[in-house]
């Protein structure tokens, strides 16, 4: 299988604390791979260093074999990454609908956005992702007014829309009720096969539910990867979890 | 559905402002009131240019006073060499005044070098060349600032202390080039601007009907742009600019364009109100006109552009109307500075969005009275 996202000896050095230390993963297209770890273990920094938020201080990251590493946020994103935030990061003073529209244009040019409307094919994978994501109802609604709930689903369904090959989700399923973590599931579920996810998340009944491969994070190595069976029965995780209650 | 009565309601808003701006002068016959209204128009401009910035993009702009006062000292020195006195020094080409009390004795009475760098205003005796520079000039500077402090992203409150402190350091410096500003005096005793032959005289109907006339094309012209796809994704970088940078926008680029754009409507802005004021003064790099910006602004609604343009007009309006009792002119500064502070508390979205609130009460008065009767008609069926 060809590989979306390689990272490689990946490294990052805050004034000598590393917290991320030559973590290294290859992800797979189509894959829908869950990151674990205790806290502290460099998930969220991961991530960071992925999307370009924070520059790293060694190793490669590769995007369907492009060398994005120490991009500027927006050209990673135009590469083909999304993500998703702990806290849900929308646009609260525009409605529904607009956020959708910002997220759904693939030209990042002012002057050559200077035009009114919206064009039909972007029209029509904005009406998907509303499918998808059951945001009908609020489409007028200013996304400030959103509950918890809606604001989560509809920065994955803005992700969606902007068409990222590779989605990054950071805790998606935070602050919220059984009932819209099931529902958060079935939608990552049916963006299994057309996108490429990784998930971070603490949430041990919903990675069960949602995870194929599980990669383990610890000090910001990497500690194990496989079926989450596997994972599940490793005793380095167990170490690792030990004192945090394990997993559960 | 209720977005269709706002959408109705705006555009009956912006056209009843075009009508009565361009209508005004079929009902004050006082020239005098006419080319205090063409004044203010041009601070409604400036209202807009406000909104623009600080309620579209997010850019609190203290230092707007800088590009209007560019803009308006740019076409001042043009219309200054058109001045009569300026023909009266003595040479063959126009020389200000102000330069010969500044001069050396024996320095030779020409642009060329009468006063240390006199020379700068050689190009502006082509008229064309003083309209062009007072809106390219703050287009250039806002194109440096903007640059400078959006890729470094800096933002909020930061923003505000920048931009402050900029507008005070171009007062120094206009201020104190005196030989070719005529320092704190400004440039006044200007002549009329001249096209095709007309000179528009300040008191004329056809002057103000360039100020009105250009007013509302920028308005319509702004409105435009924030309806654009660009506009949209201005307001988003305005709510979260992490967000924007995500989905694969430069969020600078935006910023950096929008306030841009703003800068050229205060330039113009400054350009029309040397027109109609005939006179250019370091007063427009003064904070509290940077600020009276944003006062009016914040009371008209910040985020709609015409509401700031309204809020602009009718502030100075009622100035205008109440500075004229001696009692309230001591007053007046305190009651603007109550009603902004009580504004930004209890009004955010100023008078744009008190009318909003009027017209959804009224649309859901209109929809419950609807059900009343759609309810009344089908109860005598059951």
């Amino acid at each position: 299988m060809k590989a979306a996202l390689t990272i490689d000896a990946l490294e990052v050095n805050f004034g000598g604390f590393k917290a991320v230390d030559g973590m290294t993963s290859v992800i797979d297209d189509g894959e829908l791979r869950v990151i674990l770890g205790p806290n502290g273990a460099g998930k969220t920094t991961l991530m960071d260093l992925v999307s370009g938020k924070t520059a790293s201080t060694g190793g490669k990251v590769h995007l369907f074999g492009r060398d994005i590493t120490n991009w500027p946020e927006h050209e990673i994103a135009r590469a083909g990454i999304g993500r998703k935030f702990q806290i849900p990061s929308i646009f609260r003073e525009l409605s529904v609908l607009q956020n959708l529209e910002v997220a759904v244009s693939q030209e990042p040019r002012v002057f050559r956005n200077l035009r009114l409307g919206i064009p039909a094919a972007d029209r029509k994978r904005i009406d998907e992702v509303i499918d998808l994501t059951g945001l009908e109802p609020v489409l007028e609604t200013l996304a400030g007014d959103l509950s918890h709930g809606q604001m989560q689903w509809l920065e994955l369904g803005m992700l969606i829309t902007q068409q990222s090959r590779v989605i990054l989700l950071d805790e998606p399923t935070a602050g919220m009720t059984q009932g819209e973590t099931s529902k958060t599931a079935d939608i990552i579920m049916r963006l299994k096969g057309s996108h490429t996810i990784i998930v971070v998340e603490h949430d041990m009944a919903f990675v069960r539910k949602i995870a194929e491969k599980v990669t383990v994070m610890h000090m910001g190595k990497l500690l194990a990867e496989g079926p989450i069976r596997s994972i599940e029965a490793d005793p380095a995780v167990r170490e690792a979890y030990l004192g945090t209650g394990g997993l559960h | 559905m209720s977005n269709k009565a706002f959408l109705l309601g705006d555009r009956a808003v912006y056209i009843a402002f075009i009508v009565i701006v361009l209508g005004l002068p079929l009902l004050i016959d006082d020239v005098f009131w006419l080319n205090r209204v063409a004044r203010y128009l041009v601070f409604g401009m400036l209202g807009i240019a406000m909104a623009l910035s600080w309620g579209y993009a997010g850019i609190l702009n203290l230092g707007q006073g800088l590009f209007f006062g560019v803009g308006a000292y740019m076409v001042a020195m043009s219309l200054k060499l058109q001045s009569w006195t300026s023909m009266q020094q003595g040479s063959d080409t126009p020389v200000p005044d102000f330069m010969l009390w500044n001069a050396q004795p024996g320095a030779p009475t020409d642009l060329c070098c009468i006063v240390p760098g006199s020379w700068l205003w050689i190009p502006f005796q082509a008229q064309w060349f003083g309209i062009s520079m007072a809106v390219a000039l703050p287009v250039v500077l806002a194109l440096i600032i903007g640059a400078t402090i959006f890729r470094l992203r800096v933002s909020g409150v930061y923003v505000a202390i920048i931009t402050l402190a900029l507008v005070l350091l171009t007062r120094l410096i206009f201020i104190d080039a005196q030989p070719i500003t005529n320092g704190f005096n400004g440039l006044t005793d200007l002549g009329w601007l001249t096209v095709g032959g007309i000179e528009f005289d300040p008191l004329m109907v056809e002057t103000y009907y360039i100020v009105a006339v250009s007013v509302c094309i920028v308005l319509l012209l702004t409105r435009w742009l924030v309806s654009t796809r660009a506009g949209l994704i201005l307001q988003s970088t305005r709510d979260d600019a992490n967000r924007a940078r995500y989905l694969g926008y430069d969020v600078a680029s935006y910023q950096i364009f929008f306030f841009t754009v703003s800068a050229a409507i205060a330039g113009f802005a400054g350009l029309l109100f040397v027109i109609v004021s005939e006179f250019a003064t370091p007063t427009y790099f003064d904070i509290a006109f940077s600020i009276s910006m944003v006062v009016w602004a914040a009371v008209g609604g910040r985020s709609s552009l015409i509401g700031a343009a309204i809020g602009a007009i009718l502030i100075n309006t009622i100035e205008a109307t109440v500075s004229e009792s001696e009692m309230f002119q001591q007053a007046w500064r305190l009651i603007i500075g109550v009603l902004f502070v009580l504004i930004v508390l209890y009004m955010p979205r100023g008078l744009a969005g008190l009318a909003r609130d009027l017209l959804a009460r009224l649309v859901a008065l209109g929809r419950g009275k609807e059900a009343d009767s759609a309810k009344a008609s089908r109860n005598p069926a059951e």
